[in-house]
């Protein structure tokens, strides 16, 4: 670029930032975010949530375009879109695989964040603005799963709208009023579509933003859980921090890469992934009159709704299935360990995280299968297991002997 | 391996054991699926199921969705036609059976007609016991008769054909018949998702196309990550 090119650009954003602060935005947010050098394999899940809601939004957009939104012809338009409009079956499927793909990388983002005391102060607020982030996902997902109108969508709208009815005096009242109708039916489909595609997307986008913000404000935690702000140069850059963009960005864009080629395998190869993300029954035309032999929800909701079925009152199970959510909001209170990091936490830190992931996993698995007593019985275990790593967590985090820490970011 | 034989063993005494009715009206338990032997990208074997399809099957099943599909329009299968009711039950429409109930399921379950006196059509199938649909292949395939007690390794799955057998030959040679009921499944199993062969031929591309950009995005990495420098104690 000539000097001349180079003060002709410096003057139009001159322009342009006496009138919008895109160069402030720019280095606020990336240019001069300065983020800890140490980033490991569990920091790609951050991007790839933005990512994966990009797209999601925009094979949304043209999956709208051909979609009809009612009980008689909502089956049909997404036969109609799968089979005559061009490329159509891949704007599905990358719909379709986007969303469990979007429960696969925010699990592990999450799973990130509770490894590596991404929550503890002063993150409290971007920890809760991200479970809010990933309530509304559940909602999301649950509101997108109704729509083709399958067997399975109609079922599972049916037992999940129907856990409003266990709350007591209001309950059937409040059923009545979410499903439109005493039953499930096209109304339901109606309204399920009208949060799907506006209100929850718009909440999501302004919610992923706030997070970001908040994570802006306090800066990112990293492996080692230490403040990389204590260790200044001269210019008050941290020692160990490097500018978001462009190390993370093209580091990112390896890490994106990767993500898209597994991405694309489940597209082209296997978008029902056995059953997991797509349900056999869900080929079948939703059907008041006959009832599915198994009932079970996607695979991501699957670890609440084993809790719900080791329950045997209903009520109970509900709250339980609610309390299960809600108790990863006060994740950061519960914490009262010295150290942020796993690798510096104590040996009770270590088996209570690795007892989680068994239960959660279990309870995942034990909620796409049918139930027996031994998995009844291996439910409630898991059930227990997983408040129990929460519940204890107050009494395991103050008395375990922690390492001490590092001065600087290690690796 | 060891550990399914043990299994299987045991599933198989359970079975025996406690539930003497299970060769009654319920699915029976341990029935393997017979692989459907197809190849998704043989559009002669395709179209040779449509064919087929257009001769035995249009004047109880549809295929609603298919339309505005050349080849179910090439075999002459009427798309404009509703579904007929057979004793009080209306056959489904085949578009999606294929993702719905599986290849080998529709493979297996064609061939697993038998005679039973006491059902409407007077044919029963191991599979879906009690089904509406008359054995409209025993002219082709022959018909059968189960097998009371059948005689099977424990240490083996049970498979349709170990639990019927022939009684009166078909028009079709068993191979025959296989392989016609092979090129129905490849049908329908196209009829469920006519854009398998371009989702495939366009996965390698975007696959390949993947691999060339990871190289470059990882050198465009290692390149810009020269200048951080490593802390070391």
């Amino acid at each position: 670029m000539s000097e001349q090119e180079l003060s002709k650009k410096n003057k139009f954003m001159e322009w342009v930032d006496k009138r919008y602060p895109w160069t402030d935005f720019w280095e606020k947010h990336l240019s001069k975010y300065y983020a800890p050098r140490n980033f490991n394999f569990w920091y790609y899940f951050g991007s790839f949530s933005l990512l994966v809601f990009v797209m999601q939004i925009l094979s949304g957009i043209w999956l709208v375009m051909e979609y009809t939104p009612t009980g008689e012809g909502s089956f049909a338009s997404v036969q109609h879109i799968m089979r005559e409009v061009r490329y159509g079956w891949l704007l599905r499927f990358m719909h379709t695989t986007g969303a469990s793909a979007f429960f696969v990388v925010v699990y592990l983002h999450m799973y990130r964040g509770l490894i590596y005391g991404s929550y503890q102060k002063p993150r409290e607020l971007v920890w809760l603005i991200g479970m809010v982030i990933y309530f509304c996902l559940l909602v999301e997902a649950f509101t997108g799963y109704v729509l083709p109108w399958g067997q399975m969508s109609y079922w599972g709208a049916s037992v999940i709208t129907s856990f409003a009815s266990a709350i007591p005096y209001i309950g059937d009242l409040l059923l009545t009023w979410l499903r439109g109708g005493f039953s499930v039916t096209g109304v339901s489909l109606h309204r399920f579509f009208s949060l799907h595609v506006i209100a929850i997307p718009l909440l999501l986008a302004v919610l992923i933003f706030v997070h970001l913000v908040a994570l802006h404000h306090v800066g990112s935690n990293n492996p080692d859980g230490i403040d990389i702000k204590k260790h200044k140069d001269k210019n008050g850059i941290p020692l160990d921090g490097i500018p978001f963009h462009p190390y993370y960005t093209v580091k990112d864009l390896v890490g994106v890469v990767v993500f898209l080629f597994i991405f694309s395998c489940v597209v082209f190869f296997s978008p029902q992934m056995g059953g997991l993300f797509l349900e056999p029954d869900n080929y079948v035309l939703a059907n008041p009159m006959v009832t599915p032999p198994e009932i079970a929800p996607v695979w991501y909701m699957t670890p609440f709704y084993a809790m719900l079925r080791a329950i045997p009152n209903k009520l109970f199970g509900v709250i339980t299935m609610a309390a299960g959510i809600a108790i990863m909001f006060v994740l950061p209170w519960l914490d009262r360990s010295r150290v942020r990091s796993i690798r510096y936490k104590g040996i009770y830190s270590k088996i209570a995280i690795l007892v989680f992931v068994i239960c959660f996993i279990g309870l995942g698995y034990l909620g796409h299968e049918g139930v027996s007593p031994l998995r009844t019985l291996m439910a409630r275990i898991f059930t227990l297991g997983y408040f129990g790593f929460f519940l204890l967590m107050p009494i395991y985090t103050s008395y375990e002997n922690t390492k001490p820490l590092p001065e600087r970011v290690t690796g | 391996m060891m550990k399914r034989y043990i299994f299987t063993i045991l599933l198989a005494l359970f079975t025996t054991q406690f539930s003497p009715s299970v060769w009654a009206e319920e699915p029976i338990e341990g029935l393997e699926l017979e692989t459907a032997p197809i190849n998704r990208s043989d559009m002669d074997s395709i179209k040779r199921g449509a064919k087929f399809f257009a001769t035995n099957c249009v004047s109880c099943h549809t295929l609603s969705y298919l339309r505005y599909d050349p080849i179910v329009k090439e075999a002459g299968i009427p798309t404009d036609k509703k579904p007929l009711a057979i004793n009080g039950v209306v056959p489904p429409d085949l578009s999606l059976e294929a993702s719905s109930k599986g290849v080998d399921w529709i493979y297996t379950y064609l061939h697993s007609f038998y005679k039973d006196t006491s059902t409407a059509s007077g044919v029963n199938n191991l599979l879906f016991p009690g089904t509406a649909m008359p054995a409209i292949l025993a002219p082709y395939q022959g018909e059968q008769v189960r097998v009371e007690k059948p005689v099977y390794d424990l240490l083996h799955h049970v498979e349709w054909f170990d639990l019927v057998k022939p009684v009166r030959p078909g028009s079709m040679k068993p191979d025959e018949f296989d392989k016609a009921v092979a090129d129905l499944t490849n049908f329908l199993a196209y009829a469920a998702e006519p854009f398998h062969e371009q989702q495939q031929k366009i996965g390698y591309w975007v696959l390949g196309f993947l691999v060339i950009l990871f190289v470059l995005m990882y050198m465009l990495k290692k390149e810009y990550w020269k200048d951080v420098k490593r802390h070391k104690e």
